[in-house]
């Protein structure tokens, strides 16, 4: 699987037409209902390569995407969504100039 | 002639990478159940101009409608508390940012938005224009034909309307020719008879005359005395009866 393919598990005939937001793999438990007890073994289970963390990003994106930036008639909320990540994001990357900035010694 | 040889590779390549994704669909049937075709939804509900409705689903169940607002409430409290959030000087133009942008959304929001979805319908109107312009000619086209079949039945009936007529005009001729003949020959025949009856009368005439006039020739004196004396003697035996 090189960069531009499709994922190796999708197969137009049985799929139809490819949704980039869709797992097209074996699937398995939901994550919001597995047990704490089976936490362990789901997470054996998973596939940890670089490609299939890539593709969890990509599904993750597309999703929002198919959810909130690509219908017909969106507000403004996937606009404040980027603005509120990319603020989190940028402060936590830059957490260890802001600490400088603290106005109390102790908490 | 190399343009020509990289044309011809460039070509055979082309037919190999065809073939090769027309081999990867080879098997299998489209599974319509587990995998629909995708669909273009609404967008997704949020509160708060970009928190997820999910978010606060998910906390509706365990701690009722205040829930999430107060985790968020508590959450901010301690990090400015602990100053995991510092407080430096950016905080404050992000605030007075927050408020401007808070403010210009409430405030022109609802405007743009009906702009946009306005846009957003001429767009999509001008992409489907011609797909309707095609379907509704093509419409007019099946009805024009429908139309024009129906006037060609009116033709028909006209048609046989008209045979009709013809017919009717040659029975007319042929009978008027049939009375005619009639008459014609009934004059003919009428002419024959008055010319026979006239012929009869003349010579009937002719006759009575010829009759009378050699009876009155051949009758002597002597006679027509004979004749008289007998009738007066007749009268007198008659009126000797009475």
């Amino acid at each position: 699987m090189g960069f531009g393919d499709y994922p190796k598990e999708y197969n137009p005939s049985v799929h139809g037409p490819y949704d980039p937001a869709r797992f097209y793999g074996k699937p398995d438990t939901p994550f919001g209902q597995v047990k704490i007890s089976e936490l362990g073994s789901w997470f054996a289970r998973r596939n940890k390569s670089p490609q299939a963390l890539a593709g969890v990003f990509s599904r993750a994106w597309w999703r929002w995407q198919h959810k909130y930036v690509q219908p017909k008639k969106v507000g403004i909320a996937p606009f404040f969504q980027l603005l509120a990540g990319s603020m989190t994001f940028f402060y936590v990357i830059n957490y260890g100039k802001m600490k400088h900035h603290r106005n109390y010694k102790y908490h | 002639m190399l343009s020509r040889v990289a044309l011809r590779s460039a070509a055979t390549r082309q037919s190999t990478a065809l073939v090769a994704r027309g081999s990867a669909s080879a098997s299998g049937t489209r599974d319509e159940v587990n995998f629909p075709r995708p669909v273009r939804g609404e967008p997704g509900k949020v509160r708060l101009g970009f928190v997820p409705e999910e978010w606060f689903q998910f906390f509706h169940s365990k701690t009722g409608v205040t829930g999430p607002y107060t985790f968020g409430v508590g959450l901010a409290t301690y990090l400015c508390s602990k100053e995991i959030y510092v407080m430096e000087h950016e905080y404050y133009t992000g605030l007075s940012l927050l408020l401007m942008v808070a403010f210009a959304a409430k405030k022109l929001g609802p405007n743009i938005a009906a702009w946009l979805d306005k846009e957003v319908d001429a767009i999509e109107k001008d992409w489907n224009q011609s797909r309707t312009d095609t379907i509704k000619g093509l419409e007019d086209a099946v009805e024009a034909e429908k139309t024009a079949q129906w006037r060609a039945q009116g033709q028909e009936l006209l048609i046989q309307a008209k045979k009709e007529n013809v017919l009717l005009q040659l029975e007319a001729a042929y009978r008027e020719r049939l009375m005619q003949t009639y008459s014609e020959v009934k004059r003919r025949l009428d002419y024959q008879l008055e010319k026979s009856n006239l012929e009869r009368r003349l010579a009937q005439r002719q006759m009575v005359d010829w009759i009378v006039t050699n009876v009155t020739k051949a009758i002597t004196p002597d006679q027509e005395k004979a004749t008289l004396d007998r009738c007066i003697a007749d009268l007198s035996a008659l009126a000797a009866r009475k």
